[in-house]
């Protein structure tokens, strides 16, 4: 038995303790009989698919959802876990930054960070000479080159991240839990932040790091705690473990399969490929895409490397005619087309997934059904009137999520309330009732979990093998390794190289986003 | 320590909260209804000589159509998240274009309520690119519109009541009744026939529903979300020009300013139909139960001699309390 590397003879400060968390939900229980212990500078890695209970246990510390039973010690101090919420979790030195920014737009810098809790005041107004003075001292030990008195708004985000972190320390907090922190984030501004991560757990807080990149999980953490169907089911020093030994442990399957393996498993990059689907000749969009040319064949799956900012989703969208293209070509087998709106494209058999699934690939307020035959609506005409029969879309809503094995409860749940997988799914039957020729999916994987993404890779498969053209987007470039026949690496709005076969590596990619213009 | 994941038997919490579900959640979803019922049964048992008449159902009904008329075109708008506060001026302007046309020309009532209903497209159509092509907020531009459409009202009637040379063909159109209902009653029926078929069983009402649910979402499914944002917009002034064309004919006569207080409870109709019917959506039937409503009340605190202060503090908080209840419905089922 090993023993375990934490904890034993731990002196460190502990700043939160939990014993027999539970929370129940009808005909779930979220999270079962948890417990946890999280000292001073640490940095934990908690993990888990989807429903495997994160969310909700990071809920239960803060005190967004009310624990139904267990214990809860914050700081040294026992939560009162009926009378828990968010004010009382920062007072303790709690602090959560969830996916999204929760920034005030059109404020400054300094506002941002110090007009959430106390602001200095004079005479009971803000006193804002002093605000900037004790926001800068902060700033400068997280991001010295953030501007206090810049608007918000001109920042990157992750400069907005790093303000988002500035706020938590400026509110006292020692205990940080970072919910996919890196989500569009670039690859050097990754790093920035991990190091960010780092001093804070140096100055004697700890941060617990949400995170379904294993990459960045083995980079940033001391420990790691895994989670499945509310359970701790593992804890380990991230230093006594791999990738594969994380999948394994995740899933509950014995084979952890990375990147490269499934390349060459499923003999990804040596299939036959059809004839030319899309070309696409000299694209151009204002500032976004100079000059984009590359071809994609039938029944191939090509993907689109490159930074954030290299312009790959806004391709995808002038491919779309969501922001439509100035100048270039667009041509489908051998006939150009004209595309100025999303209708254009889905006419001439092109499907868009996009990025945001919240915010661009769901109607919240419908639910599975409406949202799976909206684009398709009138094919399911009961007579010759333009009213959609009910009967016929709950049919083939059904016979969806059993081909997609959607987790629901059925197809007029209401899809704000399904995990990011089974929406993502919900997306993606939307547009197998299309049929398209051309589909792209931009992000399909991001924040779903393992063995959902599994399932993305295979229904994308599906799409080749049945000689549709897929085009992928994704910033995890083993993800473009471990589909992706060949992969077009955009720089700045331009193709700057294109791997086919064997030269598709992440190392491969890497080098051509940031090296730029070698020959292909 | 429970192994595995638990299902509905396990759940500690559903078990307590199961049993009551039952009668809350019908009353919670069905409240607008219930107290719709209730106002009924209680005016009725304080006049019952009067308020349970079919005289006075009759006269309720036919108060209540130019109202429910124009709420049944709000409700197009707003499944949209569109506005339209025009539609008050919408509806002076509407009756008095018919009848100016008819006094100052001898023109035929027919051609005349045409040309205002022509009116009504041309507004409609304005608000509505001026929304969905040029991206203004709809608040803003159908406010302004609204200022537009009262100068254009006041200048084509001189502010002054017209009576003169108004044929009685046109006066009878709302005067006249069919089996003890009148006219005005089938006209609200008939449109709420349409938009009820065209919002909930029609593509185009799933469509509007979606534009109205996430815009993006629903351009990027290949919805024309700017000719349907449009369309209600059209649909909105042309209900509120029926609207102002019954009042006008139910007079004999414009007068300026019919329309301006149909503005807030048109409003009030759709928001309290909200919280009916389908909780939480604009929905048309629900806007039907929103407007018989606030006639039942208007007309019950009449019949109990009320002042008017008394009638405006009941029928505005009844407004707040429905959609405060529809709130917490919302609130509790996200936990």
């Amino acid at each position: 038995m090993p023993a375990a590397d934490v904890s034993q003879h731990d002196e460190r400060e502990v700043l939160a303790r939990a014993e027999g968390l539970r929370k129940a939900y009808p005909g779930l229980v979220a999270v079962d009989d948890v417990d946890f212990e999280i000292r001073a500078g640490e940095v934990v890695g908690l993990l888990g698919k989807n429903g495997a209970g994160k969310s909700t246990l990071i809920k239960l510390m803060v005190g967004v959802q009310r624990a139904d039973a267990g214990r809860l010690e914050l700081l040294g101090q026992e939560v009162d876990l009926n009378h828990h919420g968010a004010a009382n979790a920062r007072a303790l030195g709690l602090a959560v930054m969830f996916q999204e920014l929760e920034i005030f737009p059109g404020m400054s810098v300094a506002e941002n960070v110090g007009l959430a809790s106390r602001p200095p005041r004079r005479l009971g107004l803000v006193d804002y000479r002093r605000l900037h003075r004790t926001v800068r001292e902060v700033l400068d030990t997280v991001d010295p080159e953030i501007d206090s008195e810049a608007t918000i708004d001109t920042l990157s985000p992750a400069q907005q991240r790093a303000v988002m972190i500035a706020r938590a320390v400026y509110q006292g907090a020692r205990l940080l839990v970072l919910d996919e922190p890196t989500t569009s984030l670039t690859a050097r501004e990754i790093d920035a932040l991990h190091a960010l991560v780092r001093r804070l757990a140096e100055r004697g807080n700890a941060v617990v790091y949400v995170s379904h990149r294993l990459e960045e999980i083995m980079q940033v953490t001391d420990r790691v705690v895994v989670m499945r169907d509310g359970e701790v089911v593992g804890e380990m020093g991230t230093g006594r473990t791999t990738i594969r030994g994380l999948i394994a442990t995740i899933t509950g399957n014995e084979d952890g399969t990375t990147a490269a393996e499934r390349r060459v498993e499923k003999g990804v990059g040596t299939r036959p490929l059809g004839p030319v689907r899309l070309r696409v000749s000299e694209l151009r969009r204002r500032e976004v895409l100079h000059d984009v040319s590359f071809d994609v064949h039938a029944g191939e799956i090509l993907g689109i490397g490159g930074l954030v900012g290299s312009g790959r989703t806004e391709l995808l969208r002038a491919l779309f005619g969501a922001d439509p293209a100035d100048g270039g070509t667009i041509a489908v087998d051998g006939r150009e087309l004209r595309i100025s709106s999303p209708r254009d494209a889905i006419d001439a058999g092109i499907v868009l997934l996009p990025e945001d699934r919240r915010h661009q690939g769901l109607v919240d307020t419908f639910g599975i059904r409406e949202n799976v035959t909206l684009a398709t609506l009138p094919a399911f005409r009961a007579g010759r009137l333009p009213m959609p029969s009910k009967r016929s879309e709950r049919s083939a809503t059904v016979e969806l999520m059993e081909g997609l094995s959607m987790r629901a409860r059925g197809p007029e749940q209401l899809v704000a309330h399904l995990s990011g997988g089974t929406q993502q799914k919900v997306v993606i039957a939307k547009w197998m009732l299309r049929q398209g020729q051309l589909l792209m999916f931009d992000e399909p994987t991001q924040g779903i979990d393992v063995d959902a993404k599994a399932e993305v890779y295979a229904l994308m498969e599906r799409f080749a093998e049945g000689g549709a053209s897929v085009v992928l987007v994704s910033s995890e470039f083993s993800e473009l390794v471990a589909v992706c026949d060949r992969v077009v690496v955009l720089r700045e709005g331009t193709v700057v190289r294109t791997l086919a076969g064997a030269e598709v590596t992440e190392a491969a990619i890497t080098d051509a986003c940031y090296a730029g213009t070698a020959p292909a | 320590m429970t192994a595995t994941r638990a299902h509905t038997s396990e759940a500690p919490s559903g078990a307590p909260r199961s049993s009551a579900p039952g009668v809350l959640d019908f009353a919670r979803r069905n409240g607008v209804l219930l107290a719709l019922a209730a106002t009924i049964v209680l005016f009725s048992a304080l006049r019952p000589e009067i308020f349970p008449t079919l005289d006075n159902v009759e006269t309720m009904l036919r108060q209540l159509a130019p109202l429910a008329i124009a709420a049944f075109g709000l409700t197009v708008v707003l499944v949209m998240n569109d506005f339209d506060l025009s539609l008050g001026a919408m509806i002076g302007l509407g009756g008095t274009t018919a009848i100016v046309l008819m006094s100052n020309t001898g023109m035929s009532f027919v051609l005349a309520i045409v040309l205002a209903l022509g009116v009504g497209v041309l507004v409609g159509l304005a608000n509505g690119f001026a929304v969905a092509w040029a991206g203004a907020s709809s608040f803003v531009i159908t406010l302004a519109m609204g200022t537009i459409l009262q100068g254009v009202e006041y200048q084509i009637s001189n502010q002054q009541p017209v009576f003169q040379n108004i044929p009685e063909s046109y006066k009878e159109l709302a005067n006249a009744s069919l089996f003890g209902l009148s006219s005005q009653v089938y006209v609200a029926l008939g449109i709420f026939v349409v938009l009820f078929v065209l919002l909930e069983r029609a593509e185009i009402g799933r469509y509007m529903y979606a534009i109205g649910g996430n815009i993006e979402a629903a351009r990027l499914s290949g919805i024309r979300v700017r000719e349907l944002r449009v369309l209600g917009f059209v649909i909105t002034a042309l209900c509120s020009t029926v609207a102002g064309i019954l009042l006008s004919s139910q007079a004999g006569q414009s007068s300026p300013d019919v329309g301006i207080p149909y503005l807030l409870p048109v409003f009030a109709a759709v928001f309290l139909g909200s919280t009916a019917i389908k909780v939480g959506k604009f929905n048309i039937l629900g806007t039907l139960v929103g407007a018989l409503f606030l006639q039942v009340i208007s007309t019950g605190l009449i019949l109990l001699e009320l002042k008017p202060a008394i009638v405006n503090i009941v029928q505005g908080g009844i407004l707040a309390g429905a959609v405060l209840l529809a709130r917490l419905d919302r609130a509790n089922a996200r936990g």
